[in-house]
C-alpha cells in the first residue's frame, strides 16, 4: 500500500512540476465541452427554430408574389432578402450568389404566377357551375411548369434541404390558397360553394385548389448536381482534412523527443542549418498530409464503391484539389511545427494538439454544418484553417467550381501557415538565447 | 603564437540566477594548443562554451575565436569550430552512419566528402564496423565517440569537448584520448573540459582552473605542480586552488 501512495505522491509532484501541463489537462477539455456544446446545440434544434437568410426573386409582380414574400417576412424562419444594393433580386443573381456559396437557399415566383392562381380559381369557380348548371368563366387547363423554384447551396446537407422544403411549401401553399379563396370570395362564392365543389375529392381538384406548387431545381448547368448531395460527398473530405491536422501529434512528439535527446542542439551548432532543417520538416511532412489526403479520396472513389456507398465526385475541375490539398496539408504541418517549438513537454504538447484540432474541426464546420452553428461560433467558423479549406474543397466538388474560386481560400491558408512559421522561428530563437 | 581564443572580462548572469556563472573570466588559448579548463562544478564551463559557440549571450565583456568576435559573427565562426556537447547530440533512432550523412548535408558537405571523412573518423574511433547500427543500441563508450566524430566531419580548426570521457570505460577514454592528441598533431587547436584530473594532465599542454566564475590559476600541469606547494598531482593542484567544499 505505501508503494503505491508514494507512486501516487511521485505522480502528484511531478504533475504538479508541469503547471502548463496540469492547465492543459483541464483547460482544454473545458474549453472543447463550451464548443461542442454551441455547436451540438443546432442539431437538437428543430430546423424549424431556425432562422435562414432566404433569398427571394420575384418574377411575378402580382398580389401571388407580394403574398408569398410578405408571409414569408412575417415568419420565425426566413430573414427575406430580396433586394441588394436596392435592385430587386434577379434570378440569375440569385443563382449566382447561392453558388459562391454567399447564401444556401433561395425561391423564384415565376412570371405569371398571380394569372395562375387567378385562373385556378376560374377553374374552380367553373366546376361548381357545372354542378349547379350556371355559366363558365375564361379559363385554361393549370401549367405543370408554373411553380415556384426553390435552389439550395449545393453544400447543404439534405436534412437541411428537407426541413426548409417543407417550411417554404408550408407557406407558399398557405399563400397561394389565400389568393384563390380571396379569388372565389369575390366571385361571390361561399365556403359551403367551395365545400360541394371539393366533394370531388379527385386529387386533379385538389391540384387545381392548391394554385402553384414549389419544386427544387439543381443549380448546376448540367443539372446533375443533385446526384452528389450524399454522405460520401460531405464526410470524405471534411474527416479527410480533419484527419490531415492530426499531424500536428506526430510532429510535436518528433520535435520534442529531438530536444529531449539534443539532437536539436547538434542541429543548433551548424551554421543556418536550424532553418533548412525547419523547412525540410515542413516540406517533408506536407508531403505526408497531401499523400493522405489523396488516400482518402481514393477511399472514396474505389472502396467505398465497394461496400454499396456512392463513390466520390470529384467535381469538374479534380486538378484544382491538388494545390487545395497541398495547402491544408501545409497549414497542418505549420500548426503542428508551432506546437512542436511552443511546448516543452509532451504532457502539454500531446493534449493541446489533439484537443485543439477537434475544437478547429467543431468550429469549422467538420461535425456539423457552419449554417447550423449559433451566431457568434458562425463568426468563429472564420478563422478556423479547416473551414477554409472544406469551403474550398466544397468549391470544387458540390459547387462544381474551379480554382479561381478558390484563390481566396489559398491565399488564406498560405498566410495561416508562413504566420505560424515565423513565429515557431521567432519562439524557437527566442528560446535558445542565440546571439545570431 | 597567435591566440585561437581570447576572452576577457567576461560576465553572465542567468535569468532568476542567485550569483553570476561567469564574473569577469579572462582566458586565453594559443593556436595549436590543447588547453583543459577546469573547475568544480558551477564554475562556470559549460556557460563559456556555450558563450563561444554562440548559444548564450554574455551581459558583458568579449570572447574571439581566431580574432572573430563570438557574438557578431557566430554562423561565421560555426563554420571553424567543432563543439562537442556534453550530452549525446545525435538522433537516437538513426545509425551513426544516417547521423553522419544528414549532419554532413546540414555543413554543406557534398556525398563524396562525407563518405571518405566519415569513414575515416569511425575507423579511427573505432566505430567502423557499428556504423549500421543505431545510436539508441550503442553503449555509452561508443556513443561518446560517435558524438565526437560527428563533430569534426566539416574538419573545423578549433574543437571544443565539453566532458568528452563523462562515464566511458577506460578503452573508450584511453582511444578518444590518443586521438585527441592525433588531432592536434594536425595543428587544430582544443578546448577541453573535463572532472578527471588525470586525464587532463595527460592530454593538456596547459590547463586552467577558474572557479565561480573567475580565473583562478593557469598553466602547464607539470609547472603547476611543481610550483604549487605540496602537491604531486594535478588534482591537489585543483584541490589547493578550489577548496575541498562540496559544489552543488
Amino acid at each position: 500500500m505505501n508503494k503505491i501512495l508514494a507512486t501516487i505522491q511521485k505522480e502528484w509532484i511531478l504533475l504538479r512540476r508541469d503547471v502548463a501541463g496540469a492547465m492543459l489537462l483541464f483547460l482544454m477539455p473545458a474549453v472543447l465541452i463550451v464548443v461542442m456544446a454551441m455547436v451540438q446545440d443546432a442539431p437538437f434544434k428543430d430546423y424549424q427554430e431556425l432562422r435562414f437568410d432566404l433569398l427571394i426573386a420575384n418574377n411575378d409582380h402580382g398580389r401571388l408574389g407580394d403574398e408569398i414574400k410578405n408571409g414569408l417576412k412575417q415568419s420565425q424562419n426566413f430573414h427575406v432578402v430580396d433586394s441588394i444594393d436596392g435592385k430587386p433580386v434577379t434570378e440569375g443573381q440569385l443563382q449566382a450568389l447561392l453558388k459562391a456559396g454567399k447564401y444556401r437557399v433561395g425561391i423564384v415566383i415565376p412570371k405569371g404566377a398571380t394569372a395562375e392562381v387567378v385562373n385556378a380559381a376560374n377553374l374552380v369557380a367553373n366546376r361548381l357551375s357545372e354542378k349547379l348548371g350556371m355559366g363558365k368563366l375564361p379559363a385554361r387547363e393549370l401549367r405543370d411548369s408554373m411553380y415556384v423554384r426553390m435552389y439550395f447551396d449545393p453544400v447543404s446537407k439534405p436534412t437541411f434541404r428537407m426541413s426548409i422544403s417543407f417550411a417554404l411549401d408550408k407557406y407558399i401553399t398557405y399563400s397561394c390558397s389565400n389568393l384563390l379563396v380571396g379569388r372565389l370570395s369575390k366571385l361571390g362564392m361561399s365556403q359551403a360553394d367551395m365545400a360541394i365543389a371539393d366533394s370531388t375529392g379527385s386529387d386533379d381538384f385538389k391540384r387545381i385548389f392548391q394554385g402553384i406548387g414549389i419544386k427544387e431545381e439543381a443549380l448546376n448547368d448540367k443539372g446533375s448536381m443533385k446526384l452528389f448531395i450524399n454522405s460520401v460527398q460531405h464526410n470524405v473530405p471534411a474527416w479527410a482534412i480533419f484527419g490531415m491536422y492530426f499531424i500536428v501529434i506526430p510532429i510535436a512528439g518528433n520535435m520534442l523527443r529531438e530536444r529531449e535527446e539534443r539532437s536539436s542542439l547538434r542541429v543548433q551548432l551548424i551554421p543556418y542549418a536550424h532553418n533548412f532543417e525547419a523547412l525540410g520538416k515542413i516540406f517533408f511532412y506536407t508531403l505526408i498530409c497531401t499523400a493522405q489526403f489523396a488516400v482518402m479520396c481514393g477511399i472514396g472513389l474505389w472502396l467505398l464503391p465497394q461496400m454499396g456507398l456512392p463513390a466520390l465526385y470529384l467535381g469538374q475541375h479534380p486538378m484544382a484539389i491538388v494545390p487545395i490539398a497541398i495547402c491544408i496539408a501545409l497549414s497542418a504541418t505549420a500548426f503542428g511545427y508551432l506546437v512542436g517549438v511552443v511546448f516543452k513537454t509532451a504532457t502539454q504538447a500531446t493534449p493541446f494538439g489533439a484537443i485543439s484540432v477537434v475544437i478547429m474541426s467543431a468550429m469549422g464546420g467538420i461535425w456539423v454544418p457552419v449554417d447550423l452553428l449559433p451566431g457568434i461560433m458562425q463568426k468563429l467558423a472564420n478563422v478556423s484553417p479547416l473551414h477554409w479549406g472544406l469551403d474550398a474543397i466544397n468549391h470544387i466538388i458540390l459547387r462544381n467550381g474551379n480554382i479561381g474560386n478558390v484563390l481566396p481560400h489559398l491565399a488564406m491558408l498560405i498566410v495561416f501557415s508562413t504566420i505560424l512559421f515565423l513565429i515557431s522561428l521567432y519562439v524557437n530563437r527566442s528560446r535558445i538565447h542565440s546571439v545570431q | 603564437m597567435a591566440y585561437a581564443i581570447e576572452i576577457a572580462n567576461l560576465r553572465k548572469t542567468y535569468k532568476g540566477g542567485w550569483t553570476p556563472a561567469l564574473d569577469g573570466l579572462s582566458v586565453y588559448v594559443h593556436e595549436g594548443q590543447v588547453m583543459g579548463l577546469l573547475g568544480p562544478n558551477g564554475a562556470g564551463k559549460s556557460t563559456t562554451i556555450n558563450i563561444l559557440c554562440g548559444l548564450v549571450a554574455p551581459d558583458s565583456g568579449h570572447a574571439t575565436i581566431f580574432g572573430k568576435d563570438c557574438t557578431k559573427h557566430t554562423l561565421e565562426l560555426r563554420k571553424t569550430i567543432g563543439v562537442v556537447p556534453q550530452q549525446i547530440a545525435m538522433f537516437g533512432n538513426l545509425t551513426a552512419w544516417e547521423n553522419l550523412r544528414y549532419i554532413g548535408s546540414l555543413y554543406g558537405l557534398n556525398s563524396k566528402q562525407v563518405k571518405d571523412r566519415a569513414h575515416d573518423l569511425l575507423a579511427r574511433l573505432g566505430l567502423d564496423k557499428h556504423a549500421d547500427k543505431r545510436i539508441n543500441r550503442y553503449s555509452g563508450g561508443m556513443k561518446r565517440r560517435a558524438n565526437i566524430i560527428a563533430s569534426l566531419l566539416h574538419q573545423p580548426s578549433l574543437i571544443i569537448l565539453d566532458e568528452p570521457t563523462a562515464g566511458v570505460d577506460v578503452q573508450s577514454r584511453a582511444m578518444i584520448l590518443d586521438f585527441l592528441k592525433e588531432y592536434n598533431q594536425q595543428g587544430k587547436t582544443i578546448v577541453y573540459t573535463s572532472h578527471l584530473m588525470e586525464e587532463a594532465e595527460q592530454i593538456c599542454d596547459e590547463v586552467v582552473i577558474i572557479d565561480e566564475g573567475k580565473f583562478v590559476v593557469s598553466g602547464a600541469p607539470l609547472e603547476l605542480i611543481k610550483n604549487t606547494a605540496d602537491c604531486k598531482r594535478l588534482e591537489d593542484v585543483f584541490l589547493h586552488y578550489t577548496g575541498h567544499s562540496v559544489r552543488d
